[in-house]
């Protein structure tokens, strides 16, 4: 009897447990929801902040379609002009007009420098790369833990704060496989760009690794908008301006 | 560098065009969003210091009779594009042109790229004219680019020249988790003028065809070529990342009738192969930010140590005779016969770069080595960039050729050279 008991009690947690990740998850997933639409434009600016006070500052016009088909055309400065990545998936690709072809690249380099890496700028749905379990609830805030679904993701970890009422991402701390910091995002300046989307136009990026730089990325103009799916391939990645 | 830091802040301060400020607002300008028709470019001023190696048949054939007798020498050049593109709706229109400025005197420009496009739909697009195509995977090397102009491995993201031309491009996706995307892709090539500068062969036109697959995550392409009295090629390329920082590709080539270039008996002489070329390569990102490219090509048509070493003796021997006309017609043989960047059949290529290493920045730099597997000679190069300024680069980069006096590199013009670059955007 009492090793059913036992059996029973340990069921009973899998349930309990299974249950409460499942909400974790489904409160992720309206959470990207929110941030990132289901197809979309936009433009956005990147600013890289240097120990010295110095700047480096990016435009890009970016597009998205479903949950793991990212585009991204570079506008300035000068010297990037008409550079373009393409993300689907794990897979990720650079087109730089000088070289002619895209090429493969990773999801850990960055082609901006700066704190951000390019799978922090051509970032696909949280949902779609992690698993979330409650870590904690406050009484204005779910805090989720996230673990990578795959080793292709950039980070294992996450932590990630969410608004109980709005449902918005406020923080996501990204944590290495050893548990190391390696960057925080904070989400700022709630904006409503029309069509009901109201989301944090603003995220600033630091990490413990970059001493002193700081990383601003300022979404403008985030239009809802379809786009076949021939705009996500390789061929179509020198013509990424004509959808402007 | 402290003494700089007030001067940047002060540069930084007049220059930025938006700070970051409070509200976080930024303007997209109009002519960025709006505009049809734009123009960029760049000019390089490079400078340059090469040290001859003097016994070198190449240097003795390139330096015949111009009186140097410097071990030195100095190379100063101003390479100027500059692109316009004009695009309306589905019509687009491309220009790139090159200048090139080493003394007073009148200038012609080369049109790299001059074409005009039908972008009809996302799946469609065609064009015309004069335009850069980019097959293969390979960074140094494309045993499968049959309508690229070859790269030089020493460099080979300088921008080069395409071919006149016409093509169509057919792409679609896939919502499938096999078999995500495919494209095909044609091009006709008529022959270059070769008939009073207008005219040339109708049945000399070209055919190439490419098909492109994305299979989960590999990427696969399978192409061909066909030109009368030109070989007929067939080949493949791969790539794939294989973990989040590791990415392979290859390149497979077979050329049926490949005309080869060889001496015999102090003659140039032209014989027809058969066999396939490949490439294998790697790119690796360092857990320390390093990207590490490593590439190993295999050049069927290329020359063995022998071969290699008839050719060295027959410029040697043209440029004892010490007749000008003997050598100028030496020099029109070997730069007609003998266009190539890679002479030989097996070679090795590795690239190192850092970006902001130390943490200096808007730095990076990199070393790269072409390693001949046939003559064990080898050029070995670093590469300093320094960024301080949007729109401006500044490159060191020094080049060492060693090799003994038989060898590929051994047998180059120069022995060491180092070049400075100033790169001006707009």
């Amino acid at each position: 009897m009492i090793r059913y008991k036992w059996l029973f009690s340990v069921l009973s947690l899998a349930l309990f447990s299974s249950g409460f990740s499942q909400n974790a998850n489904e409160i992720l997933k309206q959470a990207d929801e929110k941030l990132l639409p289901e197809s979309f434009e936009s433009y956005r600016k990147l600013i890289n902040e240097e120990p010295d006070g110095s700047k480096k500052e990016f435009i890009f016009y970016s597009v998205k379609k479903g949950k793991d088909n990212v585009a991204m055309l570079y506008l300035s400065p000068a010297s990037d002009k008409g550079r373009a990545t393409l993300r689907k998936g794990d897979n990720m690709w650079l087109y730089i007009p000088n070289v002619g072809r895209p090429i493969r690249i990773t999801s850990l380099q960055s082609v901006v420098g700066g704190v951000f890496n390019n799978s922090d700028i051509m970032r696909l749905d949280y949902s779609v790369e992690y698993n979330a379990t409650f870590n904690e609830k406050t009484d204005s805030q779910y805090i989720l833990d996230l673990k990578a679904k795959t080793t292709s993701v950039a980070y294992d970890k996450l932590k990630m704060w969410v608004d109980k009422k709005s449902l918005l991402v406020e923080k996501v701390e990204c944590y290495a496989a050893s548990g190391t910091l390696i960057k925080t995002l904070e989400f700022k300046e709630i904006k409503d760009f029309g069509n009901g989307l109201v989301r944090p136009a603003v995220i600033e990026t630091t990490s413990p690794l970059y001493k002193g730089f700081r990383s601003v990325l300022i979404y403008s103009k985030l239009k809802l908008r379809k786009f076949p799916n021939e705009v996500f391939t390789l061929d179509y990645i020198p013509r990424l301006g004509e959808l402007r | 560098m402290r003494v700089c830091l007030p001067i940047v802040f002060f540069l930084n301060i007049l220059f930025s065009g938006i700070a970051i400020s409070q509200d976080y607002d930024f303007d997209i300008p109009e002519e960025e969003e709006e505009a049809s028709i734009e123009f960029n470019g760049n000019l390089d001023a490079k400078w340059g210091i090469l040290r001859a190696r003097k016994e070198s048949p190449l240097y003795r054939m390139n330096f015949f009779n111009t009186g140097n007798d410097d071990s030195y020498l100095s190379q100063n050049r101003l390479d100027f594009y500059f692109n316009g593109e004009y695009r309306h709706k589905q019509v687009g229109f491309l220009m790139k042109t090159f200048y090139q400025y080493t003394k007073e005197g009148p200038i012609d420009p080369t049109f790299f790229e001059l074409y005009g496009s039908l972008n009809l739909t996302p799946r469609l697009s065609a064009g015309v004219g004069k335009r850069r195509y980019f097959w293969g995977k390979g960074y140094a090397f494309n045993p499968v680019g049959y309508v690229n102009t070859e790269k030089d491995p020493e460099n080979p993201d300088l921008a080069l020249a395409g071919i006149v031309s016409g093509y169509f491009n057919y792409n679609k996706s896939y919502e499938s988790e096999w078999l995500q995307n495919m494209s095909f892709s044609g091009i006709v090539m008529p022959q270059e003028a070769e008939f009073n500068d207008k005219f040339s062969q109708a049945d000399h036109t070209g055919i190439a065809l490419k098909l492109y697959f994305l299979l989960r995550n590999i990427d696969i392409d399978f192409m061909m070529f066909q030109r009368q009295d030109e070989p007929q090629r067939y080949g493949f390329d791969f790539s794939t990342n294989i973990r989040t920082n590791l990415e392979i590709h290859g390149e497979v080539s077979y050329d049926k009738d490949d005309p080869k270039a060889f001496v015999q008996n102090n003659e140039i002489l032209q014989k027809k192969i058969s066999g396939t070329s490949y490439l294998f390569g790697l790119r690796y990102l360092t857990n320390l930010n390093t990207t590490i490219i490593a590439e190993y090509y295999r050049n069927n048509r290329g020359l063995n140590e022998t071969e290699f070493t008839d050719v060295l003796n027959f410029l040697g021997n043209a440029m004892d005779s010490g007749d000008p006309e003997i050598v100028s017609q030496t020099r029109l043989d070997f730069t007609s016969r003998f266009q190539t960047r890679t002479f030989m059949r097996d070679y090795l290529y590795i690239k190192v770069s850092q970006p902001e290493p130390f943490s200096w920045l808007y730095s990076s730099i990199g070393a790269f080595t072409i390693y001949n597997l046939n003559d064990n000679s080898f050029t070995l190069s670093a590469q300093l960039g320094y960024k301080p300024f949007t729109n401006f680069e500044f490159l060191l980069w020094p080049t060492l050729f060693w090799g003994d006096g038989n060898s590929e590199y051994g047998s180059k013009q120069f022995e060491t050279k180092v070049e400075t670059w100033l790169r001006f955007f707009f």
